[in-house]
Order: C-alpha cells, then structure tokens, then sequence
C-alpha cells in the first residue's frame, strides 16, 4: 500500500479493466507488491476468460450449415386430425384458457403480423419452419413467418391470406394438447387442434370466419 | 454496398452469436436474436458509414434485440441447473482440439454470474466496448461499469483459487 491512492482503488481498477493501466495505477502496483501480483493474476485470467467466451461455435451450432434442424417432426398430419376432428360434428373440448390468453397475448405484441401483402420467400419461410422441425406446404400466400419464442421455444408464427382475410398459424410442436377447442378473447377468435405430439393454433380476429377456410389452411402442415 | 455489406454481416455472425448466446444462455434464443439482429441490420445498412463501427452497432443491435425478447415475449429464464444437466457442448466437455477442463468450468462460472455482472463483462471482453460506452448502452456510470466488472472477476478469481480482492462500496 502506498499513497493516497489505496489498494482498494488499484484493484478496483484492474479489476474494472485489466487491459488499461492509468498512471495512478501504474504508480502504486510499482511500489506494492500485493497489487503487482493482483494485476499480474487478473491479467494471466483475463487470457483464460477470452478463451472462454470465445466458445467453439463449430459445436455449439452442432453443424456448420446455417439452418438448424430441429429434431421433432409432427407424427400426424394436421390434415387427418382436422378430418377426424370435423367428422365429430361440433367442438366438444375448450382449450386451457391459459393458452388461449397467451396466444393472443401473443399474435397482439406483433400488430405489424398482420399487416402484410407481399409473400415471404420460399427461403425464409423453410428457414422459419426449420426451426421447429416442420414443413408446411400451403396453396395461401404466407405474407408473415417469424421464429417466436413461446413457452420457452422458438414456433413458427405464420399469417397467411385467405380470400376472407389474414389468419395467424402457430405450430405449437411442443404444446401437448389431448383435445380441440375453440376460443375467443376479445377481438381475437381461435382454434387450438393437436397434432402429433402438440398442437397447431390458428386465429383470427375481428369477426373474421375461419370455419371455411380452417381445412386449407391445416393441410399443408406436415 | 449491399455484397460488402453482406460480407461483413456474414464475417462477423459468429461473434454476434457467441455474445448472444452469453446474454441469453440459450443456444436457441441466441440464434434466433442474431437473425433478428441481421434482418434489422439489413434494413438499416443505409445508417452505417463507417465499416469500423459496424461491430459495436451490430453488438448494440443485439444486445436490445435480446432485452427486448425478454421483456416483450416474457421468456422463461434459464435454469441452470437444466443447462448443466443437459450437457450443453457449448460450455462442457470440449473437443480434442480444445481439451481443457479449467475452460469449462469457467464457462460454468461465467454462466452463473448474475445477469448485471455477466452482461457488462461480455460487452467489455467479447464485444471490445470501454467502460463508457458500456455505461452509456446500459444507462450506467462509469463508476458503476467498473464496480460491476471488478465484482465479475472477482468472482471468477475464486475458480482459479485465488483470493478474492476486498470489496467495493
């Protein structure tokens, strides 16, 4: 220790930043001794730490292609579940409200969905639909595709253009769901089907119908 | 413009998901931050007229991009003890090129640093930002940026068993 400048400051300081020795600091580790070895410490970890945070992308990523492949696919196609779901007749089940509410919470934070008339590319559409191991081959333009983190992973959240207007399509492949149902929250009406080992959303809002469209839109999920 | 633009995006992707993955610690959410990031950085190229600030801008862009994941979707945080049960490569076992246990368990440390310590010290060793401008992306004082990356370390210090220093006010 020396000076007015302690050893509580220099080690703040190299601690703050190893790499920027101030002359104050340089001062006092030339005339203490435990502060020299303190900075001499930081330094031969901060060589360590770099390292570290450097992590070796080649595995994290797991391939070097650029598109991850997620490993589930859908087991069932969401066109044979809507067909034995139509023959019933009627709606028999109601979804947990809980993720109703959470997939308009959803599809609300992203207003700008909606909005859209230009097609997606086939690219960004594969890309999206990649993430969670799906394929989905619709006759409707898709004009929104994005990769959308809920219930801690990342769905695809699609809006595609019917005649009628724009439905969002949320393929939930790791939202388990034992039965159908329709629901509606304020301006927003939906539809949660399982499929395979989740399930697959698809909302509208304001009014709009889906029920005829509802077959179209599903069939193309893979 | 646009090819050399391309170019740089796709040079520094890596370091872009690496610090992503860092905020986040999920392998998923960082990937998809980082597309976000290039999307938005695309749009916005026009803005960048310099090559050289193109790294900080794209880290700023990252790091918001990830703030704003959280605050607007309300993701789950990470449990960590669910990280290490699932042997993330990312931070265990290392290849044969990169063999070095010491490595891993501080990847182990760095992850279970608070999110206040583990930010700034990423932005400042990962990212290359000072002290002020990690200060000004987080609406901190200069002060508090070097308390809060002291702390980081220190911290980190106890993993190569050394003695940690004596605290700050």
């Amino acid at each position: 220790m020396s000076g007015a400048f302690d050893c509580k400051h220099a080690r703040l300081a190299i601690g703050g930043e190893p790499q920027v020795l101030s002359a104050e600091v340089a001062q006092h580790v030339a005339t203490c001794a435990a502060c020299a070895k303190f900075r001499d410490e930081t330094l031969a970890m901060e060589g360590r730490l770099k390292a570290a945070l450097e992590l070796p992308l080649h595995r994290f990523r797991g391939a070097p292609e650029p598109v991850r492949v997620a490993p589930r696919r859908f087991a069932l196609a969401a066109s044979v579940v809507l067909a034995l779901f139509v023959g019933g007749g009627a709606w028999l089940f109601r979804p947990q409200s809980a993720l109703a509410a959470e997939l308009v919470e959803h599809v609300k934070d992203e207003p700008g969905s909606w909005q859209g008339h230009e097609p997606v590319t086939p690219e960004a559409l594969a890309a999206v639909l990649a993430k969670a191991g799906v394929r989905y081959d619709t006759r409707f333009p898709v004009t929104y595709a994005s990769p959308c983190p809920f219930r801690g992973h990342i769905v695809p959240h699609l809006v595609v253009q019917t005649d009628r207007g724009p439905l969002t399509v949320m393929v939930l492949a790791h939202v388990k769901s034992e039965t159908q149902g329709e629901f509606t929250e304020g301006a927003y009406r939906g539809i949660v089907l399982p499929a395979g080992a989740g399930s697959i959303a698809v909302l509208a809002r304001d009014g709009q119908d889906f029920d005829s469209d509802l077959a179209a839109v599903l069939e193309g999920v893979r | 413009m646009s090819s050399a633009f391309a170019r740089l995006l796709a040079t520094l992707r890596p370091d872009l998901v690496r610090f992503a993955f860092w905020l986040a610690r999920d392998r998923a959410v960082a990937e998809d931050v980082v597309q976000e990031t290039l999307i938005r950085a695309w749009k916005s190229r026009e803005e960048i007229k310099d090559p050289a600030a193109t790294r900080p801008w794209l880290l700023t862009i990252v790091r918001r991009e990830h703030a704003r994941l959280y605050e607007r979707k309300r993701l789950p945080t990470v449990d960590l003890a669910d990280v290490e049960a699932q042997g993330d490569p990312a931070l265990l076992a290392s290849d044969t090129s990169e063999s070095d246990a010491g490595l891993d368990d501080l990847r182990r440390a760095i992850m279970q640093l608070p999110d206040e310590y583990r930010e700034p010290l990423v932005m400042q060793v990962l990212g290359g930002l000072t002290t002020a401008e990690i200060g000004k992306e987080l609406g901190l004082t200069q002060a508090a940026v070097l308390t809060r990356l002291f702390r980081a370390r220190n911290r980190l210090r106890e993993i190569y068993g050394l003695a940690a220093a004596e605290d700050v006010e």
